[in-house]
């Protein structure tokens, strides 16, 4: 097929065009359609309806098929070698959500942990949903210390994009006054626990510029009427977030913005369409459209419209472009600095410590907080107090103290037992009580942009479609290794401080991509000659083309990046619907 | 806690004692018949699971490993969830336990006493805790207690009786008196 003409062609053209529907699509065809736009939002995998799609959202942990949800070995080994590698997102419970590896081929010159979720919503259904700025430090850092390139915009031109996608997704959180991590539109926060409480008068005390906070997150305490009235409500502490909420406690582009989107009636989606390549018109020197392979038919078809967002996560917008050649774009679409698909950033993490709490045995918790606690970035703050001499940059800390259930004395996979358990009536009626206090504080450090960290086109090795797969070389470097030595001696410190006991420092390594935070294949940047897109996440050599995932990024900051992709996709979006509007697009 | 688990090991005596002391030969048949039929396990080790499963959590004040369908929740894992090795290790654990039950006391596991039982389930417990636990190189002892320990507080009565479960909580409180609550959450 191709090149429709006449009613045919008229049948296929919106004014938008989104591809993806992740965390980034969802707000694109929000405000695409909002304000006006007849949007087509095309995602590769099959539909996931809020409400309707959550197989597993009600099951008792007796409803489960296999001892504790857990896949049987042989399936793990045969479909999910690469999305059970995170260890905890891959369930009976939740499989449905990831893509199967031996269907969705890639080839790891160094490992690279790609975890994905082709479906409607994407990752947004299955997210940590931690929430954070990036702060005007993390904007200015790459050209105070002249790494990578410049952001094009700092955080003030960000800010109100900020404050609007936290006042649509709901966020919990507490403000705190931090130059490094800039205070939002929160509704109240989460409750500290006891231990978590004296952790952090016992830690502040002796460390007051490592402040202790609750964790920010995309979860509704106290609901505005918006979110109630798209059916929304607020979050009921059974943490069973990844399985899909049937409170719509958290944010997800089904259970929000795609819903505002279909609300405006000019939204269509079409699942079950695998966007191949941009199309573009040489004369007229801008994309008109994109192609797409059905899934199920395996036909191609075209679609047209004076903008395209791509929003299909860093790696698979950079591989559209990549895939997009032409004779004015020989080597992907956009790609006259020869950066797209370069700079692969994640957070690296897997570093930190804990210890056991001896106080507070006579006191428990109720509900299951979806949360815990943060310790913001500390380090590198632009004094000579927080001034490292080892590395550039900082990281953060996520964590929390809790008491461990019934299954505290299994044994590990690889694990050894813990002396004889014993058996019988004493074992059991310990183990219906809780466990001791614990504590534990891990890192998430920012990785700096690294131009030979890249992502390429494979055409030796196709997938299923017959379309080419990505080869991946990404490694973390000296500046990231010298970070994961403080965040694991520096985690300890304040558990010292606070007075617990056995603390332990702990490095568990970390492989490219476990943060499942990918990002920068298509950086922004001030020039067209070393970056791919401009202030306003278009393309620098095809205007009408914006990508406002994590490929925009042009450093990563050490928080997590999903409330930045959203507020850039607002921003971009409010940006195309004016340009358009002035006849430039 | 002491008290109650006297008591169950004296209401085990009682229940199984007279079988295996009083009328030794005829053990085998005098052991509880199974209420369910097994798939993936023989009926011989099937009752051997139920036994043991009763053995590593017992019936107390609450709900025991058999009330809660632990032996059946093992059948189903040997048949949909162990592969291979693990399911080879696990029946060879089995056996053993038969061989080592001939080998000291001239019978089957389940005609054993009780105190015979223990005896051998300690034994079990204490060589495996010497024993790295490597995957291919596991104990049966802590796999088959880890299986039993995961069907019981999975279980309904598990999980809801022995344990606290709240499927919707609603709201999060970060300092209750554990006395108030009383035991642990099932679910975190």
């Amino acid at each position: 097929m191709a090149n429709l003409n006449g009613r045919a062609r008229k049948k296929n053209t919106y004014d938008a065009i989104v591809v993806g529907s992740g965390i980034t699509g969802g707000w694109a065809a929000k405000e695409l359609t909002q304000k006006g736009l007849k949007t087509l939002v095309l995602e590769r995998g099959p539909m996931v309806r809020h409400l309707e799609d959550y197989p597993t959202a009600t099951m008792d942990p007796w409803q489960a098929k296999y001892p504790q949800g857990q896949l049987p070995p042989d399936e793990l080994a045969a479909h999910y070698p690469v999305q059970r590698r995170t260890g905890y997102t891959l369930t009976e419970y939740t499989k449905h959500f990831f893509v199967r590896d031996d269907q969705n081929p890639y080839t790891e010159e160094s490992r690279y942990d790609w975890i994905r979720g082709y479906q409607v919503g994407g990752r947004s259904l299955t997210w940590g949903r931690q929430s954070y700025r990036h702060s005007p430090i993390d904007f200015e850092a790459n050209a105070r210390e002249g790494i990578g390139v410049d952001w094009p915009i700092r955080y003030e031109e960000l800010a109100p994009w900020y404050d609007h996608v936290e006042r649509f997704i709901g966020v919990s959180g507490q403000r705190e006054g931090l130059p490094q991590l800039p205070d939002g539109q929160y509704q109240p926060p989460m409750e500290m626990n006891c231990v978590e409480k004296a952790f952090k008068a016992k830690s502040e005390a002796r460390f007051p510029e490592r402040r202790i906070t609750m964790g920010r997150t995309a979860h509704l305490t106290e609901p505005t009427e918006e979110q109630l009235s798209l059916g929304r409500t607020k979050c009921q502490y059974r943490n069973m977030c990844i399985r899909g909420c049937p409170f719509g406690g958290y944010y997800s582009s089904n259970s929000g913005g795609l819903v505002a989107a279909e609300r405006t009636g000019n939204l269509v989606i079409r699942p079950g369409s695998i966007v191949t390549s941009l199309i573009y018109d040489e004369k007229a020197g801008k994309a008109t459209g994109v192609r797409i392979l059905d899934a199920t038919t395996r036909q191609e078809e075209e679609f047209y419209a004076d903008v395209v967002f791509l929003c299909a996560s860093a790696f698979n917008s950079a591989w559209i472009m990549m895939n997009s050649t032409s004779s004015r774009f020989p080597n992907g679409f956009g790609n006259g600095s020869d950066q797209l698909g370069r700079n692969v950033m994640d957070h690296h993490l897997g570093v930190g410590a804990s210890a056991e709490a001896p106080e507070f045995a006579d006191m428990y918790y109720s509900g299951r907080r979806p949360n815990g606690i943060y310790v913001p970035r500390f380090r590198n703050l632009g004094d000579a107090a927080t001034k490292r001499s080892d590395y550039l940059r900082g990281f953060g800390y996520q964590g929390g103290a809790s008491r461990p259930g019934w299954d505290r004395d299994l044994v590990r996979p690889g694990g050894e037992v813990a002396g004889p358990r014993g058996f019988g009536a004493a074992r059991k009626a310990a183990l219906s009580q809780p466990g001791p206090w614990y504590m534990g504080l891990g890192g998430f450090g920012e990785i700096l942009p690294y131009e030979d960290n890249r992502i390429t086109l494979n055409h030796d090795k196709t997938d299923e479609f017959g379309l080419p797969t990505l080869s991946m070389n990404v490694t973390i470097r000296e500046n990231e290794l010298a970070m994961r030595r403080d965040m694991q001696t520096a985690a300890a410190e304040m558990l010292e401080a606070a007075g617990f006991k056995n603390v332990r420092g702990y490095d568990g390594g970390y492989a490219p991509g476990l943060g499942i935070h990918e990002m920068g294949t298509a950086r922004m940047g001030r020039d067209p000659k070393t970056s791919v897109l401009n202030a306003h996440n278009q393309v620098h050599e095809c205007k009408n083309v914006y990508v406002t995932d994590g490929a925009a990024m042009t450093s990563a900051s050490c928080v997590n990046p999903s409330l930045t992709y959203m507020a850039l996709t607002a921003r971009a979006a409010d940006h195309a619907v004016k340009a358009r509007k002035r006849g430039e697009l | 806690m002491l008290l109650s688990r006297r008591d169950a090991i004296r209401g085990l005596t009682f229940t199984f004692g007279m079988a295996a002391t009083g009328f030794a030969g005829q053990a085998m048949a005098d052991a509880p018949a199974l209420a369910w039929t097994p798939t993936a396990l023989t009926p011989d080790q099937a009752r051997l699971v139920d036994v043991v499963a009763e053995l590593i959590i017992p019936k107390t004040d609450t709900p025991g490993a058999r009330e809660a369908g632990v032996p059946q929740f093992i059948d189903r894992a040997l048949a949909d969830y162990f592969d291979k090795a693990q399911a080879e290790r696990l029946r060879a654990g089995l056996d053993r336990m038969d061989a080592d039950a001939r080998a000291a006391h001239g019978d089957v596991f389940v005609a054993l006493t009780p105190q015979q039982q223990v005896e051998l389930l300690t034994g079990y417990d204490r060589e495996a805790s010497t024993q790295s636990q490597a995957p291919g190189e596991r104990h049966f002892f802590p796999l088959l207690e880890d299986l039993v320990t995961v069907g019981y507080f999975t279980s309904e009565p598990g999980a809801t009786v022995a344990l606290r479960y709240d499927p919707v909580p609603g709201a999060y409180h970060g300092c209750v008196p554990l006395a108030e609550l009383g035991r642990g959450w099932a679910t975190r």
